[in-house]
């Protein structure tokens, strides 16, 4: 009975359709999770609304855009400095953050007067940007405020600035995965197309679903550089917003994260006929296939070969001194969605590292039949955990270290499991040759950390009994 | 035989090609289609159209699954034209069953991506 009811899940047995077991003899046509579903009743979710999806996951990551949050300051705060995704032109996306911060009185009496007065303000203040983002939020979309008028009404005014407009307030879906999905829609029926970029090389792609994760795409820019591979447009690490209006002129779509931006891949090629390729970029192994694979799609091919067997030479040495001493670990990741499905066969097949058990906040069905093709029968893959859940699996699975975000971190942390921040990362980038050394060097640092083995021990020794005496 | 042939392939591609999970019917159909006839044009010595955009699309994801194959399954390089022809029509068969036609994904049909 592959789908399996957690013990804690007694009260909320629907649980039971989230949590599935691959087992020898069955497969993906017999059972898959439900995922991409309303958050259950009494379960305590580890989810983020749409708006931050949007928001949070990738508007916010440009480098030249104003991003104003139309609502409560809480929506802009939260959703600023909580990601590390650095820029080339010194951080201006994670220096600044703006609000029209909304009182009583504006959901009262209505917030479009504030939120074009917020964005005049803006705009004044930073002369030198004339791009911005406006994101509605729960509150705003509520009261019924008409933004895109304001946002008309604003660049009808300041003719040289540009404005799009994210109507995703934090309700619109059941995860932040509805906010990926509103942001690239709009995007391409609004934005794409309206700037043409100036072409530097034969070869033209997109990258698309990477957003400079302490510098991700910074660290693969060098392998494309080399390859004199023009990328019109990064969607959306160290992107700018022009760049993202210029993704039509591509001649491929290379997808990383298929989750927050296969919409806008599957878009392009729809409207604008531009083939879509799927790679890994986390992993020596599946690096060197994706290389191999945009190589041979320009007819690159020998440059491509090239490019692996320095980078091989370079990293190889120091990922295989990582892997003598991690190899046989037990890990469980607990991220987004597409983590999951990237990592499980890589730390494997480049680390010697066995994935035990896998979460996904916000992935759907399309990403567990990904992650079950690949991972381990005698794993467990959970969607949308629950603390609870969680303290259960690492009962059943105990795991010698897990991947997950500061949340469910700090509850690893508690238990004095080695702990390894899998959205924003420790020590990153992660992606690509060198990165892979990152996590894997990372993944050692925890492992072998002595503070976990001390956190545990109890030093007071008599001295907490009497407290314990004097409790009771 | 040609069964256990046909496993040890779907078994590879299951774990190493995201091209068999897009996002709805017709993208996966499509992306098998292409990427099994140019692997099977590959392993049988025919010649293949570079000319469109999707044909050099199903060419970067053939070339490394048939590369795959016969360092994995040597056995492959010793088989004639028809015995390629009909392990790569099994394997067909196999991957739209599993992505497409009894995929429990609820998403497949959607007609807005």
């Amino acid at each position: 009975m592959p789908m399996v009811l957690l013990k804690c899940d007694k009260d909320i047995p629907e649980r039971e359709k989230h949590i599935y077991l691959k087992v020898d003899g069955e497969d993906s046509r017999d059972f898959l999770p439900v995922s991409n579903a309303a958050t259950l009743p009494g379960t305590l979710s580890e989810r983020g609304c749409a708006f931050c999806g949007a928001k949070l996951v990738i508007g916010g990551v440009l480098k030249d855009t104003i991003q104003m949050i139309h609502g409560p300051i809480g929506c802009a705060y939260d959703t600023w400095h909580t990601k590390r995704y650095p820029t080339d032109n010194g951080h201006f996306n994670m220096k600044y953050v703006w609000s029209t911060d909304m009182k009583e009185s504006h959901i009262v009496f209505g917030g479009e007067k504030r939120l074009e007065k917020s964005i005049n303000e803006a705009f004044d203040e930073m002369p030198d940007v004339k791009r911005m983002f406006v994101y509605t939020t729960c509150p705003t979309a509520l009261i019924g405020d008409d933004v895109k008028a304001v946002t008309k009404k604003v660049m009808s005014e300041r003719p040289d600035v540009d404005i799009f407009t994210c109507e995703c307030p934090g309700f619109a879906g059941v995860s932040q995965s509805k906010g990926h999905h509103v942001l690239n829609i709009g995007w391409i029926n609004e934005k794409v197309g309206t700037v043409e970029p100036v072409i530097t090389s034969k070869y033209t792609m997109n990258f698309i679903g990477d957003f400079n994760i302490q510098g991700d795409t910074q660290l693969l820019n060098q392998y494309w550089e080399k390859l004199g591979i023009q990328v019109i447009a990064h969607f959306t690490g160290n992107g700018t917003y022009d760049d993202l209006r210029s993704m039509h002129r591509a001649q491929l779509n290379v997808v990383n994260c298929a989750r927050s931006s296969g919409y806008i891949a599957n878009e392009l090629k729809k409207q604008y006929g531009i083939p879509r390729l799927d790679i890994d970029s986390w992993g020596f192994n599946y690096m060197a296939e994706g290389i191999r694979k945009i190589c041979a799609f320009f007819g690159i091919e020998e440059k491509g070969e090239t490019l692996i067997a320095e980078e091989y030479a370079k990293w190889k040495p120091q990922l295989d001194w990582y892997k003598e001493r991690v190899k046989g670990a037990k890990m469980a990741i607990w991220t987004g969605g597409p983590r999951l499905w990237h990592w499980t066969k890589s730390v494997e097949d480049d680390l010697g590292v066995q994935v035990v058990a896998m979460s996904s906040k916000f992935g759907h069905q399309e990403d567990f039949e990904k992650v079950i093709a690949r991972g381990n029968q005698g794993t467990y893959y959970i969607d949308d955990g629950n603390e609870l859940e969680f303290f259960e699996i690492i009962e059943l699975v105990k795991p010698d270290i897990i991947f997950t975000g500061p949340r469910v971190g700090e509850l690893v942390k508690k238990l004095h499991i080695p702990y390894v921040n899998g959205h924003g990362y420790h020590n990153g980038p992660y992606m690509g040759f060198e990165g892979f050394v990152n996590l894997a060097r990372d993944m050692y640092n925890a492992m072998y950390n002595p503070l976990l083995r001390l956190a545990a021990t109890d030093i007071r020794g008599n001295l907490n009994t009497r407290f314990l005496e004097a409790a009771e | 035989m040609t069964t256990d042939k046909i496993e040890q392939l779907f078994g590879y591609v299951q774990e190493r090609c995201l091209w068999q999970f897009f996002s709805r019917t017709w993208d996966r159909q499509e992306n098998i289609d292409g990427v099994i006839k140019t692997a099977t044009d590959m392993l049988t010595g025919k010649e293949f159209q570079l000319e469109t955009p999707m044909e050099r699309l199903f060419y970067a994801d053939a070339k490394i699954m048939v590369a795959d194959f016969k360092q994995r399954f040597p056995w492959i390089e010793e088989l004639g034209p028809a015995q390629i022809r009909d392990l790569m029509h099994g394997l067909k068969d196999k991957l739209v069953e599993f992505t497409i036609t009894k995929s429990l994904n609820h998403e497949l049909n959607h007609s807005l991506y």
